[in-house]
């Protein structure tokens, strides 16, 4: 009972101060067990000694033991000592920090006031450098949700997913707990820090004699101060100890592009707020990379139109595989890796021909699909916005391409205005492959004694060509300190267990200089552990290794005064509450030299376009996750962009590619007459990769809009030694990757491997079906005309004047239905166009004359904008974290019964599936309809709507009919068909066991509760939520029970705290009266989140807030309008700006009477928009004006969509 | 009309000395024909209702017979059959409750299926019972007092089984009870806006007014049957109790009360004093035709409020006006289907059943089929034509592409079983031959009773799992579960049904003595 609700860190406390040393456990110790069995316990509780019982005993309460024989009333008094016992222990304030953290002030006193939450700056450390400035929201002491710092320059208050996530990974269950002894004739022994303390202040000594001879570090790739002056600190003791700062997911593009041009290594930062014509080259600049957010933040903002003739910034984006920006590209080409290095040299050729620069040394070179004529009109269009065009181009381009790019870049005057460049530490732009591989060498050559591995695992990730393991295992001591079960830990000699980022100090370099300060949330859960530095700080062997002390040195070494100082004591205290150190220097422009860099160009040719047997191969990661995530769920069940693929990493290609390889995915229906006979869930086929040599099997899956011939590998899967949920996820695709190149290289060829893999998919249709109306586009020219026109839409019948459209409305089916008005005077008058606030009616509850609903504010409501969704899926992870959503596995995602609110749909639009025209997307979520369908079939009055227009969920009410999900349109409800939130899993039986070995070590480690599916397990009978992962709950959030019915709630909790604070803080003047709530007072989740800036939200009846703005706008439309369900949440239409000299503008949207090409002899001669509705000949022409048939019926790509996934 | 002095040669059979035992025909079946006299088309005669010329204590013999003999091994077969599926039923319902509805194949697309299919099914087969009975009677169809006390039992069973499948279907099934209009300290009702609601109302009453009609119907039989047993025990001519088991039937168990001792004590429970007295006819007549008439808008309103499920909702091909009156003509059709597969195997099993349940009544069943499922059969072709005509893409989008289509829809088989059993089928039945058949009828039967599920299945599953926005379109697979809840409700439809056969009088027998020719006798007076 007691440890239950106890801190695990004080048991482990009180346990561990029982021990000796290994030594004196050598009597009855049985384990020769590994590491991750085991929870807070430790080795006595194994041992069975008498020490132990009696311990055991003295942790109950006096008379515990009598409990055998206890009667009730004995029992209740027990339980009742035990209860206040454990009270003590569980009191809120035993997990802060030791040190002084200073939270970011959101006016509340720097006390904890149980219920509400405290926010404490501190920052997330990229893997490969970069850093986000985060905000961690804390209740009693634990982070629950982590936000960006809106002080940061990178992300200024946004979030990537791999921050948002990595709160969960605090509190995964299965971090190592505690140092693990790899005793060489014993086994693995568990061990204390003193134990390791002791031996390896023996141990290390010996280098004080050689320098450092065969001592070897790894440490991940990412840029922090303190850890730099640690190293040097020494490399200054040993000499001769050699480092490797190791990235399994490095480009060189751009640093050995930056080195090539600018003559040392650089960071390039972008700002495309003055940015006009924007070319990408295989870059996925908003997705990845350091300053992802802020490259998002920067290029949306000049998508941001809101009335006709806007300005807005056009994009090209060549790329092979589809990106965010390849989704919001006004002109997208898909071009294989090896062919946009012969982009780059066309393109360049092309604008060096107007510019006067003199390029004839570079080769001719050839783009399969793009003609020189789109080229040059390219090259024209950069030109014409010389001044206001960049280029942007992809770390996994060729250093000479990178070169290349930042050559046009300064011909078209963009460094300096777009683009800045900052010097580069070693520590970053050192090339991981090559030291990796030196290592490796050094270690098969048997010249490495001890070997210490910092946060990184490159026995799981280093390239398979290397077999690093083999290497590893060479080195006669080997360290590992990670926060997290590793494949390198549980070979090592020695586990280490390591803090997580927010349980230790510590500081990170931002790509553009800054600095910030990485401040501990929580002491570490599994106490005692270290971080990076203070272990190198002992090795170091410094006199005090406290972190916080270390990076306090650091911080005066680095010119804030010495430490005590007046100076640098504010300095420090304005930075820890801050958050970060903006750096004072901008960003120069760089010395390019032009003629080196087309020399180089020159020198590297042209490249052949790859072809069935040699194909390119493009490594990516998706959210940062190198590997280090597997056992993260939230990151495991976040549809990756563009397949909308969960829990896996298949090999993406082009549907042809797939076809010709004789790959396509198994088709779940078309092939056999009964389906139910058929393997219900999509099923991949399984292929053979091979790459220089190395081979792996993966499944095989499409992804149109990849460039043919090309293959995309995630990287990051198929873990081992990860724990519980990640467990053999997909496979190890590190496997194939060459140690010299790269995140891209060529020469792939593709064997069928027999057999099918199930892959779990959110989104199982790809098409639109022509249902365009539901994600409306026009051209910017049509926009520039129709933008600020507006519609009256007149009831024929009564004569009443309906509701006012706009561009989008009219373009919609709104503009093709007759009026939805009521026949019924209707006393709340809420359900005509307008409700009229000054006409009152009586309330029978209230006894008091009211005015109509929804006519006082505030009255929440959201837009989204299409033109700045970048599909990076924060926004679903953000709501994820905040509103306690649970995973729910592989499995249950594959039957359809993902839980998260909000979804990304996205549709490839076009007559041709492997090369659609246009990639759209629309994040759905509750749109919190004021007629909600769903709130008049709940037969018990469980959903309702709110006076301020929220369509609420009253959980304890819910009795799961499941009526209302049938009934919604956007199908947004969520059903917890079992008990989801209590029960942690990794997603049932995974069908897709890899290895025997795989099997073998994963009884052997992580499951003896081996997880096939939960969920048939009844629920009294199954294993409960370890109280760890219960920490990470929003308290402000109920967690649903099975059976209930759950959705978006425009974050609730977070309006009613808002309220309380307006109230408090006396913005509300009266006193029983409600007032606005000042716009931008708070975020919604996804809102706070969203590094576009597409979601707004906020009181609609504020006219000067954005929300209202927005909607005010031209482009914003109702989803599904027609319904007249008039939904809160609305959508601002997508804009494109395509270069009429490439691509010829649209039909008007406007002329429904020639609409698309279904064409039916419709007479184009009268005007549609003024003829009456009840006209009944035109029934099909209105129709055809919402969904257009050709497109519905007649193309091959989409009846192949249709096969191939439901 | 009390038939209670027996002459002596019924005196063995209700001694159960010659139990069930036919009485040679006197008007025998057309030589050479297999019509038994029945289809006669000559509009100046009216064909007999109750065949082989009988007496009344004949037909009152020929009824108690089937309650009274000991049970039969085929009937303990089937009935040891039925139970066991029915019991596989209580274990799924259990098994659903304890671990949650994530047990069926249902996903956030597509929140209900087979549940929700199997609930119209069966309330739909519950609608032939009232509609024989009540309607009927008062159109003064005599006809059908040869299946009314059956098709009323069937109606009142398959409500059962309907009533199981919204109860435990709900993610908290211990939460049902907020269904209900009971004040309670949080001030919530339920929703009356909510169909769902409406169902609950709807389907309570008409299981409550069906199971008064059909017991308060059966009170004179019931005492018939109790006053039978009383004789025996009097006479001393009781059997004993003997084994009721598939193996070892007939040992016999004397510590056992005798079977007639059972009989006097639960029939003269259920049978609530009836005398037979004049009075009491004429309250019962008064009382059988009051509640008739309370039934026949209950007909009509049952299945019309069920559609309101789908009707009132937004979702394309849920949401349409024709659903009301479609649905009553489905829920006839099928009930018909229904009453017709149940009782044609029983003619050929039940000695004497053919002379009550003559051909002339299952023609007349087939052009009951026959007319309801042309009306369905209209009911599609509106549907698909209101779709096209009304110009909603999305609605048109879930016709052609869920469901006709079999390049686009996925379900196509559903939709296309449905059309065939339903619409094809009962085709047959324009031909005289055909509906005179009871092998053909019987086919027919089943083809509907199958169509009719399908037909359910394609409403409820092909409208939402491909509904507006494609990004959330899903299919739905049933898992094991899904198909042992619903065969298992088949057994507990077929137990109870069973019980029936064996208990109690399958016929009503006062009614049946009023379409025999003796009753007409005196018709002058």
């Amino acid at each position: 009972m007691s440890n239950l609700d106890q801190c695990p860190s004080t048991i482990d406390k009180a346990t561990g101060s029982t021990k000796s040393s290994i030594a004196a456990k050598d009597d009855g110790v049985k384990l020769g067990k590994v590491s991750g069995k085991k929870y807070w316990r430790s080795l006595e509780e194994y041992t069975g000694t008498q020490e132990f019982t009696e311990f055991v005993h003295r942790e109950f309460p006096k008379g515990a033991s009598m409990l055998g024989e206890a009667t009730r009333r004995n029992f209740v008094k027990i339980m009742g000592a035990g209860f206040a016992i454990a009270g003590v222990a569980a009191m809120p304030g035993c997990r802060r920090p030791d040190r002084k953290i200073l939270p970011y002030s959101k006016n509340v006193p720097e006390d904890i006031i149980p219920g509400k939450a405290l926010y404490y700056t501190t920052a997330l450390p990229l893997p490969g450098g970069g850093v986000e400035g985060l905000l961690i929201e804390t209740h009693t002491g634990r982070p629950t949700k982590v936000e960006g710092n809106p002080l940061h320059p990178n992300n200024q208050g946004k979030t990537s997913a791999f921050a948002q996530a990595s709160v969960l990974g605090l509190y995964d269950p299965e971090r190592l707990k505690f140092p693990v002894y790899n005793n060489p004739t014993r086994g693995k022994l568990d061990a204390t820090w003193d134990d390791f303390n002791a031996w390896q202040k023996t141990h290390f000594a010996k280098f004080d004699e050689n320098q450092g001879e065969g001592l070897a570090f790894i440490v991940d790739k990412k840029s922090s101060p303190s850890r730099q002056r640690l190293i040097n600190a020494i490399k200054a003791r040993w000499t001769k100890a050699s480092f490797t700062m190791w990235n399994p997911a490095e480009s060189r593009g751009a640093i050995d592009g930056s080195a090539l041009a600018f003559g040392s290594p650089r960071f390039t930062s972008y700002d495309f707020s003055s940015a006009q014509r924007v070319v990408s080259i295989g870059s996925n600049f908003m997705d990845e990379g350091p300053e992802a957010l802020k490259n998002s933040r920067t290029f949306a903002s000049t998508r941001k139109v809101l009335n006709s003739g806007d300005s807005m910034s056009r994009l090209y984006a060549v790329e092979a595989k589809p990106s965010g920006a390849g989704s919001l590209a006004d002109h997208r080409y898909r071009v294989a890796p090896s062919e946009i290095h012969n982009f780059t040299i066309a393109l360049a050729k092309a604008v060096f021909s107007h510019t006067g620069v003199n390029a004839t040394g570079l080769p001719d070179a050839t783009v399969t699909g793009m003609t020189p004529k789109v080229i040059a009109e390219i090259a024209k269009d950069l030109i014409d916005h010389r001044n206001h065009a960049v280029i942007v181009p992809g770390d996994d381009l060729s250093p000479e391409c990178w070169a290349l790019c930042m050559a046009i870049n300064s011909s078209l005057n963009a460094m300096g205005n777009q683009v800045t460049v900052t010097p580069m530490g070693a520590d970053l732009s050192g090339n991981a492959n090559e030291e990796l591989a030196a290592l490796t060498a050094q270690l098969n050559a048997g010249r490495i004694d001890t070997l210490v591995t910092l946060y990184a695992n490159p026995v799981y990730d280093a390239p398979g060509e290397l077999n690093f393991p083999s290497a590893f295992a060479r080195a006669k001591t080997t360290i590992t300190l990670n926060d997290a079960m590793s494949e390198t830990e549980f070979a090592s000699t020695w586990s280490l267990n390591g803090t997580h980022y927010l349980e230790a100090w510590g500081d990170a370099a931002g790509a553009d200089g800054s600095l910030s300060i990485i401040q501990p949330m929580i002491a570490p859960l599994y106490e005692p552990a270290h971080s990076d530095i203070e272990l190198l700080s002992t090795l170091a062997g410094d006199e005090d290794t406290d972190g916080y002390t270390i990076v306090r040195d650091s911080w005066a070494l680095m010119g804030n005064g010495s430490v005590g100082s007046s100076g640098f004591e504010s300095s420090w205290k304005r930075t820890l509450h801050d958050g970060v150190k903006s750096t004072q220097d901008e960003g120069g422009i760089g010395n390019l030299s032009m003629t080196k860099v087309l020399m180089a160009a020159a020198r590297k040719g042209a490249n052949n376009a790859p072809g069935q047997g040699s194909m390119d191969v493009m490594f990516y990661t998706s959210n940062n996750n190198n590997g280090q995530c597997a056992n993260n769920g939230w990151l495991q069940e976040l549809p990756e962009f563009g397949p909308s693929v969960v829990w896996d990493n298949p090999i993406l290609m082009s549907p042809n590619t797939a076809k010709a390889l004789g790959v396509l995915p198994e088709h779940s229906w078309q092939d056999e007459f009964n389906p139910y006979t058929k393997q219900q869930m999509p099923q991949a086929q399984k292929i053979t990769v091979t790459l220089n040599g190395q081979s792996m099997t993966g499944a095989a899956w499409i992804l149109p809009g990849m460039a043919d011939n090309t293959l995309a590998v995630k990287l990051g899967y198929g873990r081992e030694i990860v724990g519980k949920v990640g467990y053999s996820v997909g496979h190890n695709t590190y496997a194939i990757k060459p140690s010299t190149t790269g995140m891209t290289t060529r020469g792939a060829s593709v064997k069928k491997a027999g057999g099918t893999y199930t892959i779990a998919s959110t989104q199982n249709h790809w098409s639109l079906e022509g249902r365009h109306s539901l994600v409306r586009a026009m051209d910017k020219v049509w926009w520039d005309k129709y933008g600020n026109e507006t519609k009256v839409v007149k009831d024929a019948v009564y004569g009443l004047e309906h509701s006012t459209l706009n561009a989008a409305e009219m373009i919609g089916e709104l503009s093709h239905t007759p009026p939805n008005i009521s026949i019924y005077e209707n006393p709340m008058n809420d359900s005509t166009g307008d409700p009229d606030p000054t006409k009152l009616h009586h309330n029978k509850a209230l006894d008091r004359e009211v005015p109509p609903r929804y006519t006082q504010g505030p009255q929440w409501g959201m837009s989204i904008d299409m033109n700045s969704c970048t599909g990076c899926n924060v926004c679903t992870i953000a709501c994820q974290s905040e509103n306690n959503i649970p995973i729910v596995g592989k499995n249950e995602v594959a039957k359809g019964r993902e839980m998260q609110w909000i979804r990304m749909d996205r549709y490839f639009v076009g007559d041709d599936l492997n090369n659609p025209d246009e990639i759209l997307l629309q994040p759905v979520a509750c749109v919190h309809c004021e007629n909600a369908p769903c709130e008049t079939v709940c037969p018990v009055n469980a959903t309702v709507h709110g006076d301020e227009g929220t369509n609420d969920m009253a959980y304890n009410r819910c009795i799961g009919t499941r009526y209302c999900a049938n009934n919604c349109p956007y199908k947004v409800r969520r059903f917890n068909f079992f008990d989801y939130g209590v029960v942690k899993f990794n997603g049932g039986l995974n069908p897709n066991y890899t290895s025997v070995k795989a099997d073998e070590l994963f009884e052997k480690t992580v499951a003896k509760d081996r997880t096939f599916n939960q969920n048939f397990i009844p629920p009294r009978l199954r294993k409960k939520l370890d109280e760890i992962s219960k920490m990470q709950y929003n308290p402000d959030v109920t967690v649903r029970s099975r059976g209930v019915m759950e959705k978006c709630s425009f974050c609730i909790q977070r309006i009613h705290q808002a309220r309380q604070d307006v109230k408090i803080e006396g913005i509300w003047t009266e006193d029983d009266q409600v007032g606005p709530i000042p716009d931008g007072f708070f975020n919604v989740a996804c809102q706070q989140a969203c590094p576009s800036g597409a979601i707004s939200f906020g009181d609609i009846l504020d006219p000067e807030s954005q929300v209202s703005k927005e909607k005010e706008s031209g482009r914003s439309y109702l989803l599904l309008g027609y319904l007249n369900t008039r939904p809160r949440t609305t959508y601002m239409m997508r804009v494109r700006n395509p270069n009429p000299a490439i691509r010829a503008f649209e039909h008007d949207p406007m002329d429904h009477g020639s609409h698309g090409d279904h064409g039916g002899g419709h007479d184009t001669g009268h005007d549609e928009h003024n003829d009456g509705h009840e006209s009944d000949g035109h029934g099909e022409t209105h129709g055809a004006a919402y969904i257009d048939r050709a497109k519905q019926y007649f193309d091959q790509g989409y009846s192949m969509s249709l096969k191939v996934l439901s | 009309m009390s038939d209670i002095h027996p002459d002596q040669s019924t005196t063995h059979r209700v001694a159960g000395i010659v139990t069930g035992q036919p009485v040679a025909r006197r008007q025998p079946v057309i030589p050479g024909s297999k019509d038994d006299g029945t289809l006669v088309e000559d509009p100046g005669l009216r064909a007999p209702l109750v065949l082989g010329d009988r007496s009344f204590s004949e037909v009152t013999d020929i009824v108690c017979s089937y309650a009274e003999a000991p049970l039969p091994k085929i009937w303990l077969a089937a009935f040891t059959v039925a139970a066991s599926v029915a019991g596989i039923a209580n274990v799924m319902i259990l098994y659903l409750i304890i671990t949650g509805v994530g047990v069926w194949g249902l996903n956030n697309q597509v929140d209900w299926a087979w549940d929700i299919t199997n609930f119209v099914f069966w309330i739909g087969i519950g609608h032939a019972g009232t509609l024989i009975s009540a309607i009927l009677c008062l159109l003064k169809q005599n006809w059908r007092t040869a299946v009314n006390r059956a098709a009323e039992a069937m109606t009142i069973f398959a409500v059962i089984c309907a009533g199981i499948f919204p109860g435990i279907h709900v993610g908290r099934a211990w939460m049902a009870w907020f269904l209900a209009p009971i004040p309670n300290s949080n001030g919530i009702w339920p929703n009356f806006r909510s169909p769902l609601l409406w169902d609950v109302f709807a389907v309570s009453t008409y299981a409550t007014v069906s199971l008064l009609f059909w017991y308060m119907g059966m009170i004179p039989d019931v005492a018939t049957l109790r006053d039978r047993a009383s004789l025996r025990l009097h006479k001393g001519v009781s059997r004993g109790f003997k084994m009721p088991m598939p193996i070892g039937n007939g040992l016999a168990l004397h510590f056992m009360p005798k079977p007639d001792q059972l009989r006097v004590f639960i029939y003269g429970v259920m049978s609530l004093g009836w005398r037979f007295s004049s009075r009491h006819w004429h309250r019962y007549e008064k009382a059988y035709l009051m509640l008739a008439g309370i039934s026949t808008p209950l007909v009509l309103s049952v299945h019309s409020i069920v559609s309101f499920d789908f009707a009132t909702s937004v979702i394309p091909g849920w949401h349409t006006t024709i659903f009301p009156p479609y649905f009553v003509a489905g829920a006839v059709f099928g009930g018909f289907a229904m009453v017709l597969w149940l009782l044609i195997p029983l003619r050929m099993v039940l000695p004497n059943f053919s002379d009550l349940l003559t051909l002339r009544h299952l023609e007349n069943m087939a052009k009951i089929i026959l007319l309801t499922g042309t009306m369905v059969g209209f009911a599609y072709a509106m549907e698909f034509f209101m779709a096209w005509y009304g110009a909603n893409e999305y609605e048109f989008a879930v016709f052609a592409n869920n469901r006709v289509n079999p390049a686009q829809a996925p379900y196509w088989w559903a939709y296309w079983t449905m059309i065939i059993c339903n619409v094809g089928f009962p085709q047959v039945f324009w031909f005289r031959k055909m509906r005179q058949s009871p092998l053909v009828i019987w086919i027919v039967a089943s083809a509907v009773t199958v169509g009719m599920w399908f037909e359910r299945f394609v409403i409820i599953v092909t409208s939402i799992h491909r509904a507006f926005l494609p990004g959330e379109w899903h299919m739905f697979f049933p898992t094991w579960v899904d198909i042992l809840t619903f065969v298992g409700s088949c057994g507990i439809f077929m137990t109870l049904f069973l019980l029936f056969l064996k208990f109690l009088p399958i016929f009503a027998l006062s009614e049946l003595k009023i379409v025999m020719p003796q009753s007409h006798t005196d018709d002058h007076h």
